[in-house]
Parts: C-alpha cells; sequence; structure tokens
C-alpha cells in the first residue's frame, strides 16, 4: 500500500496536481516527522505510520503559502473529513487541495474506536468496516448511569485537566479566533484545574457540529481524559436527530446553523448525560 | 518558501518532551508534540505548546553589552572577549584563582556544562563552579548518592503506570511535570493507589486516594512513624535488606524513638491514616516513591531524600520494574549539567575532585594542573561576593530572583569586581554585569539535553540566532581558546566524544545513537542499549545503606510576629523567573501578574478580599502582590510563585542552608500579611 502512495504522491507532483505533498517523512536515523515533498524524487522516503493527522498543518501551510500554491495531503479517513469540514467553513479554498486518501488498518480502526475508518476518496488500500463507539465497555461504562451518577464520573476525571489547551490546539477544525476558551468570562485563567461546564462543555458543544471523530483531541491529553466519549456523543446526537454526519458530504451545511426552523423538540437536541452535567442549582 | 518541521526537546522542565517545531522563512512559528517521542508521546502541557512564542522575542539580546556608568553599550565580540579576559585574567593574578567563580547552566546543554566547568577548573585552577541544582536536587545528589551510590532517578518514568502503589511527598507534579502526572494516572485507571503528602491541597492531592496535609517539613516524622509501623508489623523485606543492604540495625535502632503516635503529634495528622498509608505502601506488589521540592527544598533535604530512600529499600522496592525512587528534576538539563560535573566538589560523572587518582586522571586527559580543594557553591559564591570571590562568571544562570534572600542577593551581585552574564535576555541579574553576552535559545543550537529519567536526548538547531548573538558553545570555546587554553571543538559531538572518554557510564553516548530515541545512562559502550532502571543486581555503591534521618524542623516557625508559614513554588502556566514564559504570549495571558493564595478563613480575619493588593513581610523583606484565596493552602499558611519580578517571592525566602548539600530553605519561613492600601485614582 506504501508503494502505491508513493507512486501517487510521485505523479501529483509530476503532473503539476500540486505544488507539494504533506505527509510523513522517514528521514535519516529513521525519524519519523510531517514534511512537504516538493519532488518525485524526495518522496522515497515518504511514510503513512504512525496516525499523524496533518489537516491543520495543511490549513497553515496553505495560508502562509503563495498565492495559487496547491497542496496535496496524504489523508485517512478522519483528516479527510476534517479537510472538507474546513472548506465548508472557508478555511481552505477547495481548488488549493488535493488528497490522497489511504485506508486504515483495523487495529488502528479499533484503537481510535472509528466507526469510518477510511476517506470517501480512497486511493490505497482497502476500507475496513468500522467500530460502533458505543458497543465498546469502556465508552458505554463513561455513559452509564443517571444523572448525578455520571456527574460525579465525569467531575472526578474532568478535574484531572492541566489545562495545557493541547484538546483545542490539536483538534483540526478548532479555528475560532478568538477561542471562546480564551475569554476571561467563561474560563478563569491561572488555576487548574479547568472548569467542566464552561471549558470542556463550551469546547464539547462549540465542536457538536463539526467534530470529525478523529481522536485527536484525545490522543493530545496528557492525563488521558477520554475525551472521544464526550465529542461521540454529542456527535451522535446530531446523527439521530438530522441524520448529519460532520464532514461527509461537502455541500451539506450544519443543521445547528441552517436548519433552525426544522428542530425538534426541546430536550431533543442535547444529549440527555450532557446535559445532566450541569450544576444541581440549575436543574 | 515552504514550512520545515524540526524535530527537538522542550526546554522547561526534566520530563524532557518531544517538540515539533514549524519553521517559516527562518523563524519558529509553531509547535507541536511529538507523536514518537518516548515520553511524551504526542503530548504537551501548556508551556510546551507555547514553547516557541519567546524565541524571536523583540527583547532578545542580539550584540554584546558593555556597562559604562549606568548604562549598557553596544561593543564587537573582540572587545568583549578581550575585556573578559582581562579582568579574569587580572583578578586571578592580584587575588588567586579561588577569587574567580562560576555559575554554569541547567538550562545549557551537556557539551556546553562540561565545557564550562573545564574552561573554569583548568584556567583557574579553581572548583568554583556550580548551578542552580543547588537550589533544587543538591540534596538527591547528595542524599542518594550515599544511600544507593547514584543521585538520579532509579527508574525511567513509563514505570510509574506500572506500580502498584505511589507515594507522592512535596510534588505538584500536575503543574510542574504535567506529562509525568499522566503516567501516574495510568496507573490510578489500573488500580493503583496514589497517596500524596503535601501541606497544600494542590490538584494531584485533589486526584489522589489519599493526601496527608502535613504540617511544612514534617516529612522526616511522616516517613519515620511509617516505618515503625512496617518494621513492627513484620511487613519489611527482610531478604532484600539481608542480601542487599547495610545500616539496618542502626536504622531500626533509630526508628524505637519514633512511635507511630510521636510522627502523628508531629506531622498533624491521625495515627490510622499513617500506618494505613504505611501499609499501603509496604504491601504493594511494586511501590513508587515520588519526591520533588517539597522534600528538597528545606535545612535538612539531604536527611529528608534519605528517609525517603530507606523507606524504598527498607520494603525492598528498588532495583525493579514499577518500583523504584522518583526525585523529579527541574529544570530541562539539571540532570545533565550535574552529570558533566558542574559542580564544586566533583568533575564530570560524579568524579570527586579531592581523591587523587581522579584529579591526576583528568589532568592528563586535558593537560593541566587542579586543584584539589573542593569549591565553593552556588549561595556560597554569591555570600562571598567581594570578599573571597572578586569576579562571577554567570551563564543562563538568574540568581536575582531564584536564590533566597534576593536583596541581600542583589547588594552581594553589587559588590563583585566583575560580573559577566551569559544570557538570552536581559535578566535581572545581567542588569548587575558589567558585561553582557548574547547566547542563544534552544531553537538555535545543537547539543543534548538529559532529561529526569537519565535520558540523553539530542536538540536539532531550528533556526539562526538574532543578530550578533552566539550559541554558548561557541562563546565559551572563544573565550577558553583566549585565556589561553587549547579548545578546538568545531562541533558539540566532538564534546561528547572526549566526554564518553573521561566517564565510563556514559562509554556509549554518541550524538548518532542518540538520533531516535535517546539513550539512558549507564551506557559504558557503543553496543550498550542504555538503563531503564538502576541498582539491578547491586547497587551503584554495591551494598545499599540505610542513613539514619537526622530531623531538624524548619529554621523559621511563625510566631507573634510573623504568624504565617510561607512556602514558594511553581504554577503550570510559568517557569522559574519566567524570563522564558513570561515573554511568551499565551503564557501570560494566562498568569499576567503574580500573587499568593491564602486561606479563605485567614483572609476574612484579615479584611482581605480576592484580588486585594497585599504585603508580605518576613525577616528579610517584604513584596507586594495580589491575594488569592484558596483552600489550597491551608490555614495559617501562604503560598507564593517565585515567577514574577515584581513581586519577588524570593525576598522573603530564608537563607539558612542544609549542612550538607547547602540547598537553602525555600519551602518553610515566617511572614506576615498586611492589606495594602487601595492605590488612589483621582477621576
Amino acid at each position: 500500500m506504501l508503494e502505491k502512495v508513493k507512486e501517487i504522491a510521485r505523479t501529483v507532483l509530476a503532473e503539476k496536481q500540486a505544488d507539494g505533498v504533506l505527509g510523513l517523512m522517514k528521514g535519516q536515523w529513521d525519524i519519523i516527522q510531517p514534511h512537504i515533498f516538493e519532488s518525485p524524487v524526495e518522496v522515497d522516503a515518504l511514510v503513512i505510520e504512525p496516525k499523524w493527522l496533518l489537516a491543520k498543518m495543511a490549513m497553515t501551510v496553505l495560508r502562509s503559502s503563495r498565492e495559487g500554491y496547491r497542496l496535496a495531503v496524504v489523508v485517512r479517513g478522519c483528516d479527510e473529513r476534517a479537510l472538507t469540514e474546513l472548506v465548508k467553513r472557508n478555511q481552505i479554498e477547495k481548488e488549493r487541495l488535493v488528497t490522497i486518501g489511504i485506508a486504515c488498518t483495523a487495529e488502528q480502526a479499533q484503537a481510535c474506536i472509528c466507526d469510518r475508518p477510511y476517506p470517501q476518496k480512497l486511493d490505497c488500500g482497502d476500507a475496513v468496516a468500522g467500530v460502533d463507539p458505543f458497543s465498546i465497555e469502556s465508552v458505554k461504562e463513561l455513559l452509564a448511569g443517571d444523572g448525578p451518577a455520571r456527574m460525579e464520573k465525569w467531575a472526578n476525571i474532568l478535574k484531572r485537566c492541566i489545562k495545557c489547551y493541547g484538546c483545542r490546539n490539536s483538534c483540526p477544525i478548532c479555528v475560532c479566533v478568538p477561542c471562546k476558551l480564551e475569554d476571561q468570562v467563561w474560563v478563569e485563567t491561572g488555576v487548574i484545574p479547568a472548569e467542566v461546564l464552561s471549558y470542556h462543555l463550551i469546547r464539547a458543544f462549540h465542536l457538536s457540529d463539526t467534530c470529525v471523530a478523529c481522536g485527536a483531541c484525545q490522543e493530545a491529553c496528557p492525563v488521558n481524559i477520554p475525551l472521544m466519549a464526550l465529542q461521540l456523543s454529542m456527535r451522535e446526537m446530531l446523527r439521530e436527530t438530522y441524520g448529519y454526519d460532520a464532514g461527509l458530504d461537502p455541500e451539506r451545511n450544519s443543521p445547528i446553523l441552517y436548519d433552525l426552523c426544522k428542530e425538534p423538540a426541546a430536550g431533543q437536541a442535547l444529549p440527555d448525560w450532557v446535559n445532566s452535567l450541569r450544576k444541581d442549582d440549575e436543574s | 518558501m515552504n514550512p520545515d518541521f524540526i524535530k527537538t526537546i522542550c526546554p522547561y522542565c526534566g520530563v524532557g518532551c518531544g517538540l515539533v517545531l514549524k519553521v517559516e522563512d527562518g523563524k519558529v512559528v509553531g509547535t507541536y508534540p511529538d507523536k514518537e517521542h518516548p515520553v511524551s508521546r504526542g503530548t504537551l502541557c501548556i508551556k510546551g505548546w507555547s514553547a516557541h512564542q519567546f524565541v524571536h522575542h523583540a527583547d532578545r539580546l542580539k550584540t554584546p553589552l558593555v556597562k559604562r556608568g549606568d548604562t549598557f553599550e553596544k561593543i564587537s565580540w573582540d572587545d568583549a572577549i578581550a575585556l573578559a579576559v582581562e579582568k579574569l585574567q587580572s583578578t586571578a593574578a592580584r587575588y588567586g584563582g579561588d577569587a574567580i567563580g562560576g555559575l554554569s547552566s541547567a538550562k545549557c546543554t551537556n557539551e556546553e556544562n562540561y565545557l564550562f566547568q573545564k574552561m573554569i577548573r583548568m584556567a583557574f585552577k579553581t572548583n568554583n563552579v556550580d548551578h542552580c541544582a543547588r537550589l533544587c536536587h543538591a540534596p538527591t545528589a547528595v542524599g542518594m548518592g550515599q544511600t544507593t551510590g547514584s543521585g538520579a532517578m532509579t527508574n525511567s518514568i513509563s514505570d510509574l503506570a506500572g506500580a502498584e502503589c505511589i507515594l507522592i511527598i512535596g510534588s505538584n507534579a500536575a503543574e510542574s511535570h504535567p506529562i509525568i502526572m499522566g503516567e501516574i494516572y495510568k496507573a490510578a485507571d489500573r488500580g493503583a493507589a496514589v497517596v500524596v503528602v503535601d501541606p497544600r491541597k494542590t490538584a494531584v492531592a485533589e486526584n489522589a486516594q489519599v493526601h496527608l496535609r502535613i504540617n511544612p517539613g514534617t516529612d522526616i516524622p511522616l516517613l519515620c512513624g511509617m516505618m515503625r509501623h512496617i518494621i513492627d508489623e513484620g511487613l519489611h523485606n527482610e531478604k532484600f535488606i539481608h542480601d542487599r543492604m547495610e545500616g539496618f540495625d542502626e536504622l531500626k535502632t533509630f526508628l524505637r524513638s519514633w512511635p507511630v503516635e510521636r510522627a502523628a503529634k508531629e506531622c498533624g495528622i491521625a495515627e490510622e491514616e499513617i500506618r494505613r498509608v504505611a501499609e499501603m505502601y509496604a504491601r504493594a506488589k511494586d511501590a513508587a516513591a515520588v519526591y520533588c521540592m517539597g522534600i528538597t527544598q528545606h535545612a535538612c533535604g539531604t536527611a529528608n531524600v534519605h528517609a525517603v530512600c530507606d523507606l524504598a529499600m527498607l520494603c525492598g522496592q528498588i532495583g525493579k520494574t514499577f518500583s523504584g525512587v522518583y526525585p523529579l528534576r527541574g529544570q530541562n538539563n539539571v540532570q545533565g549539567a550535574c552529570d558533566m560535573g558542574a559542580l564544586p566538589n566533583v568533575y564530570p560523572g560524579y568524579q570527586s575532585v579531592s581523591v587523587p587518582a581522579v584529579k591526576e586522571k583528568f589532568e592528563k586527559a586535558w593537560g593541566r594542573e587542579l586543584s584539589a580543594k573542593p569549591g565553593l557553591t552556588v549561595t556560597e559564591m554569591i555570600g562571598s561576593a567581594g570578599k573571597d570571590i572578586r569576579a562571577l562568571y554567570i551563564m543562563a544562570e538568574n540568581p536575582a530572583l531564584s536564590d533566597p534572600d534576593v536583596n541581600h542577593v542583589l547588594e552581594s551581585l553589587t559588590k563583585l569586581d566583575f560580573l559577566i552574564v551569559q544570557d538570552i535576555f536581559l535578566t535581572e541579574t545581567a542588569k548587575f554585569a558589567d558585561l553582557v553576552l548574547p547566547a542563544v535559545c534552544f531553537a538555535e543550537k545543537t547539543g543534548t539535553y538529559t532529561n529526569t529519567e537519565r535520558r540523553f536526548q539530542l536538540l536539532r538547531k531550528a533556526v539562526e540566532p538574532p543578530g550578533e548573538a552566539k550559541g554558548d558553545f561557541e562563546i565559551i570555546c572563544l573565550l577558553a581558546n583566549a585565556l589561553g587554553l587549547d579548545f578546538p571543538y568545531k562541533h558539540p559531538g566532538e564534546v561528547m566524544e572526549e566526554i564518553a572518554k573521561l566517564v565510563p557510564e556514559y562509554g556509549g553516548i554518541r550524538f548518532d545513537r542518540l538520533e531516535k530515541a535517546g539513550l539512558q545512562w549507564p551506557c559504558p559502550d557503543l553496543k550498550h542499549e542504555g538503563t531503564r532502571f538502576l541498582h539491578d543486581v547491586q547497587f551503584t555503591r554495591g551494598k545499599g545503606l540505610f542513613i539514619v534521618p537526622a530531623y531538624t524542623p524548619p529554621f523559621e516557625t511563625p510566631d507573634g510576629e510573623y504568624p504565617y508559614w510561607l512556602s514558594t513554588g511553581r504554577m503550570f502556566a510559568h517557569y522559574h523567573t519566567g524570563t522564558m514564559t513570561r515573554r511568551s504570549a499565551f503564557l501570560s495571558r494566562e498568569m499576567e501578574g503574580a500573587y499568593a493564595e491564602m486561606h479563605p478563613e485567614d483572609a476574612i480575619k484579615a479584611g482581605i478580599r480576592e484580588g486585594d493588593r497585599i504585603r508580605i513581610t518576613s525577616r528579610r523583606g517584604s513584596i507586594v502582590t495580589a491575594a488569592r484565596i484558596t483552600k489550597r493552602v491551608a490555614r495559617g499558611s501562604v503560598f507564593a510563585p517565585f515567577h514574577f519580578t515584581e513581586a519577588r517571592a524570593n525576598i522573603l525566602t530564608n537563607p539558612v542552608l542544609d549542612p550538607i548539600s547547602k540547598i537553602p530553605e525555600f519551602k518553610a519561613c515566617a511572614a506576615r500579611i498586611e492589606k495594602e492600601p487601595h492605590e488612589k485614582h483621582e477621576r
């Protein structure tokens, strides 16, 4: 599969479909890091493991590159979905982007509890079946119990937060300037942990219609907070209520932004368990 | 121009996380976590994510500066080196080489530290070289050296995740070593018991199974009470003690004077709690003891370290995976600066300057006569400025903020005949310098750092230095050669080869072997893969040694005039003297100015509200800062981070020293708090 990716990357460069290919490079002494390949010869050093999300990097590269610079990106399913969302939100010009889609392995899908471990435009590898996150024991346990029980469980987990902002920084579609999490009205500065309601839930809600379930936030968390369980149930709610999956259809806009009049009955739009993380005096 | 991505190592704490710097048009514009790094594995703390932000700050020093009157003037490198040589040589000629002192730097690379101490020792025939390890883990170097033979973390960071019981004493790892905290949480998620001993209710304590909120400075009573209970219950590891230890009888006899009842009274903890925690630790299959400044920064710091080691050895929790003793080192390369002999009593590899055979070995290798007399420590050099020490060369240290009793430090600095400060910014210390040499930061140099788990790691140069700034490596070579030494080094890798020849434990360290994941010393030869944990078959010193921990309560205790306990430390968004973090936009947004924490009940009594200006006064001086009212501190205690130049916590701290390691008692002194009158604003 790797050889096929390289072949495509060389063709993309040789035929000038793009000026550079963003992927991973295995350099001297086997060091692997992101790299922009600009000549077909260089592509020999391209690798596709480990999973290393490149969507946000692609966005910043395109922002600072010269006008008309076209970038190809080696993408997994989640990376492709993230790029689609970034295009939809006018962060990337579609014309300047080419993707080389690769499928994830079954092991990777398992590790990411990913229900769609392949891109829509699959160029290399065979798509493997996804994993239903809600069938995973650890996820079920995190979402189980009544309101107060969940509240206690999650408060205990989230009080580990060291406020590194890694979940936000690594998120491929967290691009707002200014960021709500930097607003002192919501998030008190200078103390840890970050507040459950005003940091973690603002983040979760803010991403409810853009989260592409890539898992970058959880992977970047130094204190192992299972952020995906929080995010996936937000995502699931949009899927159930609107049949909407962020990152899949480039033409369909977020139902939260565009389908307000079709909003379902009150209470349904928010996952019940998220609702339960409110403070007692608000219930 | 497309961006480059350069892998390197974080410049902040001793965890040594992997960074990927994004470089655009010769500027570092972003930091990403390194997914492949053996320690951080794709995660970073807030400081790591912001590591690039100070690199191109407008305040960076760009030319050498000389002080004329009250102001600095630019001079050329040639003139700067000539001036430094003239002043250092004339001082040495007039007062002798022992009148010269050098403060090396835990922020600089191993190679730079090696060259710095080599230059001071060779050029002036003095051992007056030390660095800020004196202010953090000197008791570890001495104390663990005595008990085990090696003053370094026994195990690897990743071992923590596999421990069954983790005892954390005096470490706020959640703020100071966040990536290590993650490993501790991994253990907790697998069912490990996490016990925290700290007078403050830190984030670590909040997330622990048990928090023992001991009275300040009562670590030895607690540990002795635990050990006494372990022996009384027969939970100690007799086989381990018999086969591998010495000094048990002395310890056992001593512990007769520490029944749990006495320990409980002394540290303000219920007897049952002490017994319970002792049993949790002693009964665990694998137990780890993590400690930090709460143990070391006391006038009995070395004895505190002895007590921690005694506990681990009593239970046989050393010399195997998932167990051990974990001193969490502060600076990115404080382990390395110690390893490289930037200490007044040892050459590289902790080889004693007063052992004749060792001195001869280094004299032969370096080709100069060396001094057999141990040199002065940081605190002693500053203390004798203008007397024994006439000229001081400070490389990337900031004693004007970091040392105890800062007012006295500042006064001392003015008494020097000549002060050279080499740094990346005009620090509070540099302002006192006669000559300032502009150096380069982590993103602009190549070399190695050694993290807290003894891992040599490679730094990779990402960008060019600003203006005429030069690497510390190059500056030392320039100066050494001008002082008549032969420092022909062109690349740090050559220096590492020289170090490998002189220190058996680092014999297998070469730059090309560090590229992928670094190497943990001891690594004696080129085939050796490095060492995950120490004291495997036998201790570095042969048998492990129980040392009776000599308890002395804090030197100063609260009284009528100074009714509060004051302790100092760090907070998560800033690092040490703030030279770098306070010039990083995201970090100063998180915490802009100085503050001190006090308990709500104390605040009510004193009529102080959140954010009020308060004056904290000790016998040394006073500072004005903002009150933060929180139950993190105990009643009758106040905590002040030492990052802030506008309210230097170290103006207050007590310079009383641990007699063995010479560390000051940063963690306990007496203070009083008063509300400052409101500033008047005219409309």
